[in-house]
C-alpha cells in the first residue's frame, strides 16, 4: 500500500514540476504584484479590462498587504522583481533612495495621460524624491469623522452640526459616552504600526506643530487630546491594539458613537441600520489649520524590471479616467482632483471625502520614514498607556526624529 | 459510576478547551455586525450561510483544498522517508557527528520563516523549480524533517536493542532486523509524527506565498490571508473560509483517531 | 540513508543559516541585498542592537514568553495525557477532538483570541464579570502589563494538544506489566507516576521540551495578529523584532543579527538536549 502511495506521489510530484513550469510565452507578459484581494476590488476589474483589449497580457499575482514589503525585498534580493507593483505611499522614498525603483521621470514627462497638475499635491508629492519621479499615484484615501446621527439625537446633540473643533469633539464625546449601554463617545486607532501614525498626524498638524517641533506646547496639546480620550474613558483602551477597520467594526456594532476612519469603510455601510454621517475632521480652536491624512498605494516599477515601458503603459491605462472612475465603487478615491465620478453611490460621503482630500498631507516623503513613524508610534503608545506624560513621550520621540531630519530634510518641513 | 464521572469531566474539559474553535464556527455563521456586538453573543442570533456562499462563489475553494491536501500528503511522505534513516542512526549510533547532526537539526528550526525565504528562493531558482509545488514541498519538508527526526529517534530508542540483536543472531541482516522488528514496534511513533507533520504542512503559509506565483497552485492558507487586506479584513468570510479549511482535517482525523489511539493505548511490549 | 538526510538539511537549512549569519555582519541595504559581498561592519549591528533600549525589553519578554509557554504547555499536555490514558468510553474521541486546536492556522487563532480578549466586548471579560470575579474590564491586550499574558494564553492554548499527543505516545510506550508489578508491590498511583512513569518518559520529555522551546521562540504570526508586538513593545519578542527590523525599518543587518542571537539560544538548548540523549544512551 505504501509503495503504491509512493508511486502515486512521485507521479504527482513529476506532474507538478512539469505542469507548474511556466510556458515560454509568459516571458512576454507584464508581471504585476498587487494587493487587490477581494474580487470586488476595482483594481482587479481594471486588470481584466486591460487583458481583454491588449495583446500583451498582465500576469498578476495577489500579495497579501502585510507581505508586500517582504515579498518585494525578497524579489530585489533574488533579482526576481515584477514589472509593476503597488507600493504603500510612505515607503516610496525609502525604496527610491536604496535604488530599488526605476526612475520614471522621462516617461512621465512625455506622457499624455499623466499630468502632475491634475493630481492632489499631497498624492503627487509622495512619488517624487530628489527631483525625480519614482512612482505614479494609484489611489488615494484620507481620514474623516464618521458619526452615528441617531445617537446624536438621542443625547440631545444636533446631527446636522457635527463637532467642528477639538473642544466640540471633546464635548460631544463626553455627552455620547454611555457606560451603562457600553458606548464610547469616540474611537480612533493608536496601534503600534503605521496606522497609528497615520491617524495621529492630522491632529499633530492641526495643532500648529509638525515633526520638527514635537516638543512644542502645540504638539503636546494634540497628544494630550488623545490621551484624555483614553484616560477619561471616552474612547476604548483597545485603540492601542485594534486596527482602523476594527475600530470601525465596533462603531458599526454600536460600540462607539463616532469613529475616525477612511473611505474604504464605505463598502461596509450598505447594511448599516442606523443613520450615519461623515464630516471633515474637526480643527483645533484658535488655529485654522485643516489637515488630514493621506493614504493609498502608488504604482512603482522595480529596478531591473524586464518590461519597463510596457509596465508604464499599464500605469497610464490605470490612470485614465475610465479606470479611475472605478475606484469609488471600492471605497477609494482617485488621486486626481479633476476627476468627477458620475453619480457616485453615497454622494454626501463622496463630497466630504473629496473636500478632505484637498487638505490631505503626505507622510514624508522621507527615506527614513519607517524610523520616524516608529518613534511616533512609541510616543503615542507611551502617552496613551500612561507610561509617560505626553510631553516626555514627545521629547523622547524628537530625540530620535530630529537627528534624522537634520541629516536629510523632509520636503515641506 | 466512576466511568461516567470521567466522561463528564472529559466533556467539560474538552468543551472549555474547544471554545475558541466553536467561536470560529459561530463567527462564520454570524451577521457581520454581530461579530462586534457588545455584550458578545454566544449563539448567533440569526445564523446565516451568507459568508459560506460568498467564499464558494468568489474563491475556488475546492482547488485550494486540493492543493493543501497535495502539499501536506507529499510533505508527510517525504518527511517520514527521509527521517527514518537519520532517526534510526541517531538512536543506535553514538558519535560526535551524530551529536553535531542533532544540534544542526534543531538549529534549523529556529529561524523565522520570513528570513529563510530569500535564501530558499535563491536555491530553487538555481535548480529552476520556482513556481512549482515541488519547491514548496521541499521547502516545507525542511521545516518538518527536524521535528520528525527528533521524535522518531525517541521512538526508535525506546525499542530495546536486544530484540534487534536477537533477530540478527537468527541470521537476519541489519536492514531486515530493522524492518521486521524495530519498525513495527515504532508504529505508534510513526502514526503520531505522521499526523503532526501532516498538520504542520497543512498550515504552511510563508513558503507557498513566496515560491508560487500562480493562484491555481496555491494552498488554502494563502487563500485565507487574502481576506486580510490593506485597510480592511473580511473576518466573517475569513472565519467561514477557515471553517471550511479546518473541518475536513478534523473529520478525517476523527475518523482515523480510533486507529491512532488504539496504537497509543495498546501499551506495548509483551 | 543518514547521509542523504544530512545533505538535504545541510543544503536547504545550512545555506539559509550561513546566509543569515553573513548578513548580520554586513551593512545591508536594498541596493546591495542582491549581492553576497557587501560592506563588512564586524559586530556593529550587534552592538547597535544591544545598545538599543528595546533590547532589554525584548530579551525579557522573550524569556518570560518562552519559559511561561513551555512550562504551561507541558503541564497542560501532561495533565491531559494522563487523564486520557485512563480507560473510559469516549476517551479517544475527546482526545482527538482536542487536537482541533492545533489545526487552526495561527492567523485564525490570533483573530479569535483577539476577540475573546477584547477589553470591551470580549467573552472572557464578559464571563469573568458575570461570575462576579472582576468589577471592571481587564485590558488584556491593551495594557502593557498584561499583553504578554494575553498572547501567552493564546499560544499555550495552541501548543497544549501538541504536547498532549506526544506525551500520550510516550506514555503508551511504557509497558503495562511494570505498572502491574508495582501495583502488586503496593505502590500507589502517585508513587508509580514518579518512580516509573516519569523516568521512562524522560526521553520523550526532553525531546518535547527542546522542540517546544524552539517552536515557541519562533512564534510570530500569533503575536503579530494580536498586538503587533505592542503596546509599547510589551509583547515584542525576538522573532517579532527581527521582522520589524528587516521588513518595516529595512534594517536587514539588524534583523539578521537578532535572528543569529536566537540561533545562539537555540544552540544552547540543543546542546543540553544532545547531552541528555548521550546520558540516556549510556544508561
Amino acid at each position: 500500500m505504501r509503495r503504491n502511495f509512493l508511486k502515486g506521489t512521485a507521479a504527482l510530484g513529476a506532474l507538478a514540476v512539469l505542469g507548474g513550469r511556466w510556458p515560454a510565452q509568459a516571458a512576454d507578459a507584464i508581471t504585476m504584484w498587487h494587493i487587490f484581494g477581494a474580487e470586488t476590488e476595482p483594481g482587479l476589474k481594471n486588470i481584466k479590462r486591460w487583458n481583454e483589449t491588449q495583446a500583451q497580457q498582465i500576469d498578476q499575482k495577489f500579495v497579501p498587504f502585510g507581505q508586500l514589503s517582504q515579498q518585494l525585498i525578497k524579489g530585489i534580493a533574488t533579482g526576481d522583481v515584477p514589472d509593476l507593483i503597488t507600493i504603500d505611499n510612505p515607503v516610496v522614498a525609502s525604496f527610491a533612495t536604496q535604488d530599488a525603483l526605476e526612475d520614471l521621470s522621462d516617461l512621465v514627462r512625455a506622457s499624455r495621460v499623466i499630468k502632475a497638475d491634475q493630481y492632489y499635491a499631497g498624492s503627487w508629492g509622495t512619488t517624487v524624491w530628489n527631483g525625480k519621479q519614482y512612482a505614479v499615484p494609484g489611489e488615494a484615501n484620507t481620514l474623516a469623522l464618521y458619526y452615528n446621527a441617531d445617537m446624536f439625537k438621542a443625547k440631545g446633540l444636533d446631527p446636522d452640526k457635527p463637532p467642528r473643533t477639538w473642544a466640540e469633539l471633546r464635548h460631544a464625546a463626553e455627552v455620547l459616552t454611555d457606560k451603562e449601554k457600553k458606548v464610547f463617545g469616540t474611537a480612533f486607532c493608536a496601534i503600534q504600526s503605521e496606522e497609528g501614525t497615520f491617524q495621529f498626524l492630522p491632529f499633530l498638524q492641526q495643532s500648529g506643530a509638525n515633526l520638527k517641533t514635537l516638543t512644542s506646547p502645540d504638539a503636546v496639546a494634540a497628544l494630550q487630546l488623545w490621551t484624555d480620550f483614553v484616560t477619561n474613558g471616552l474612547a476604548s483602551r483597545d485603540v492601542l491594539v485594534k486596527r482602523q477597520f476594527e475600530m470601525t467594526s465596533s462603531w458599526l456594532a454600536g460600540g462607539s458613537a463616532m469613529v475616525i476612519s477612511g473611505p474604504w469603510e464605505l463598502q461596509r455601510m450598505k447594511d448599516v441600520k442606523f443613520n450615519w454621517r461623515v464630516a471633515t475632521l474637526p480643527r483645533r480652536e484658535g488655529r485654522d489649520i485643516e489637515a488630514s491624512a493621506l493614504g493609498g498605494y502608488v504604482w512603482g516599477v522595480p529596478k531591473g524590471a524586464r518590461n519597463k515601458e510596457a509596465a508604464f503603459k499599464v500605469i497610464e491605462f490605470m490612470s485614465e479616467p475610465a479606470q479611475m472612475q472605478q475606484a469609488w465603487s471600492g471605497g477609494r478615491l482617485a488621486p486626481v482632483k479633476t476627476l468627477q465620478v458620475e453619480s457616485p453611490a453615497m454622494p454626501e460621503a463622496y463630497a466630504t471625502f473629496k473636500k478632505q482630500m484637498e487638505v490631505a498631507k503626505p507622510r514624508g516623503p522621507h527615506p527614513r520614514w519607517p524610523e520616524i513613524s516608529a518613534a511616533m508610534q512609541t510616543a503615542i503608545q507611551e502617552a496613551l498607556t500612561g507610561r509617560s506624560p505626553p510631553d516626555a513621550a514627545l521629547q523622547k520621540a524628537s530625540r530620535v526624529i530630529n537627528p534624522i531630519l537634520e541629516r536629510t530634510p523632509m520636503v515641506g518641513l | 459510576m466512576r466511568k461516567s464521572l470521567l466522561v463528564a469531566v472529559a466533556a467539560i474539559v474538552s468543551g472549555f478547551y474547544l471554545f475558541p474553535v466553536y467561536w470560529m464556527y459561530a463567527s462564520a455563521l454570524k451577521v457581520s455586525d454581530e461579530l462586534n456586538a457588545n455584550p458578545p453573543t454566544l449563539i448567533p442570533h440569526a445564523p446565516t450561510l451568507t459568508a459560506f456562499r460568498w467564499i464558494f462563489e468568489r474563491e475556488n475553494v475546492a482547488q485550494y483544498l486540493w492543493n493543501s491536501l497535495l502539499l501536506s500528503s507529499s510533505v508527510t511522505v517525504l518527511t517520514l522517508l527521509l527521517a527514518t534513516g537519520a532517526a534510526y542512526s541517531l538512536a543506535r549510533v553514538r558519535s560526535i557527528w551524530m551529536d553535531v547532526m542533532l544540534i544542526g537539526v534543531m538549529l534549523s528550526q529556529v529561524l523565522p520563516p520570513p528570513l529563510l525565504v530569500t535564501p530558499m528562493f535563491v536555491i530553487f531558482r538555481q535548480i529552476d523549480l520556482i513556481n512549482t509545488q515541488l519547491a514548496v514541498i521541499l521547502a516545507t519538508t525542511t521545516k518538518t524533517l527536524p521535528f520528525a527526526v527528533v521524535m522518531l529517534r525517541t521512538s526508535f530508542a525506546q525499542v530495546p536493542i536486544d530484540l534487534e540483536e536477537a533477530a540478527r543472531v537468527d541470521g537476519a541482516s541489519r536492514t531486515l532486523a530493522f524492518l521486521r522488528i524495530t519498525l513495527p514496534l515504532a508504529r505508534v511513533g510513526y502514526i503520531v509524527v505522521g499526523t503532526l507533520v501532516f498538520l504542520l504542512a497543512y498550515g504552511e503559509f510563508v513558503y507557498p506565498v513566496s515560491l508560487l506565483n500562480k493562484k491555481a497552485l496555491q494552498p488554502a492558507t494563502v487563500g485565507l490571508y487574502g481576506f486580510v487586506g490593506a485597510d480592511y479584513s473580511d473576518w466573517g468570510n475569513a472565519m467561514a473560509f477557515a471553517s471550511v479549511f479546518v473541518t475536513p482535517v478534523i473529520v478525517i482525523f476523527m475518523l482515523l483517531q480510533r486507529r491512532i489511539v488504539s496504537g497509543l493505548t495498546a501499551g506495548a511490549l509483551k | 540513508m543518514v547521509g542523504f538526510t544530512a545533505l538535504y538539511l545541510a543544503f536547504f537549512v545550512g545555506y539559509p543559516v550561513v546566509y543569515n549569519l553573513i548578513m548580520s555582519v554586513q551593512d545591508v541595504t536594498l541596493g546591495n541585498i542582491r549581492y553576497l559581498v557587501r560592506p563588512f561592519v564586524g559586530l556593529d549591528n550587534y552592538a547597535k542592537l544591544i545598545a538599543d533600549p528595546l533590547f532589554t525589553m525584548v530579551l525579557q519578554n522573550t524569556l518570560l514568553f518562552v519559559i511561561g509557554n513551555v512550562a504551561l504547555q507541558f503541564l497542560g499536555g501532561l495533565a491531559l495525557a494522563l487523564f486520557f490514558q485512563q480507560p473510559f468510553p469516549g476517551a479517544s474521541f475527546f482526545r482527538g477532538l482536542i487536537l482541533a486546536g492545533w489545526i487552526l492556522p495561527p492567523l485564525v487563532i490570533g483573530a479569535v483570541w483577539k476577540w475573546l480578549l477584547a477589553s470591551d466586548n470580549g467573552v472572557i471579560n464578559y464571563a469573568l464579570h458575570s461570575l462576579g470575579l472582576t468589577s471592571g474590564p481587564i485590558y488584556w491586550l491593551s495594557d502593557p502589563a498584561t499583553s504578554l499574558i494575553g498572547v501567552t494564553m493564546a499560544n499555550v492554548w495552541f501548543g497544549v494538544p501538541f504536547n498532549m499527543i506526544l506525551l500520550s505516545a510516550g506514555l503508551a510506550g511504557v509497558p503495562r506489566d511494570i505498572y502491574e508489578a508495582a501495583a502488586l508491590d503496593g505502590a500507589g498511583p502517585v508513587r508509580r507516576f514518579f518512580a516509573i512513569t516519569l523516568p521512562l518518559l524522560r526521553p520523550t520529555i526532553y525531546a518535547l521540551l527542546a522542540l517546544s522551546t524552539i517552536y515557541t521562540m519562533r512564534a510570530f504570526d500569533l503575536i503579530w495578529t494580536m498586538t503587533h508586538g505592542g503596546p509599547v513593545d510589551s509583547s515584542n519578542i525576538f522573532p517579532v523584532w527581527a521582522y520589524r527590523l528587516s521588513f518595516e525599518l529595512f534594517d536587514f543587518g539588524g534583523g539578521a543579527a537578532v535572528s543569529t542571537m536566537m540561533l545562539v539560544v537555540v544552540f544552547i538548548v540543543a546542546l543540553i538536549y544532545v547531552r541528555s540523549v548521550r546520558a540516556e544512551q549510556l544508561s
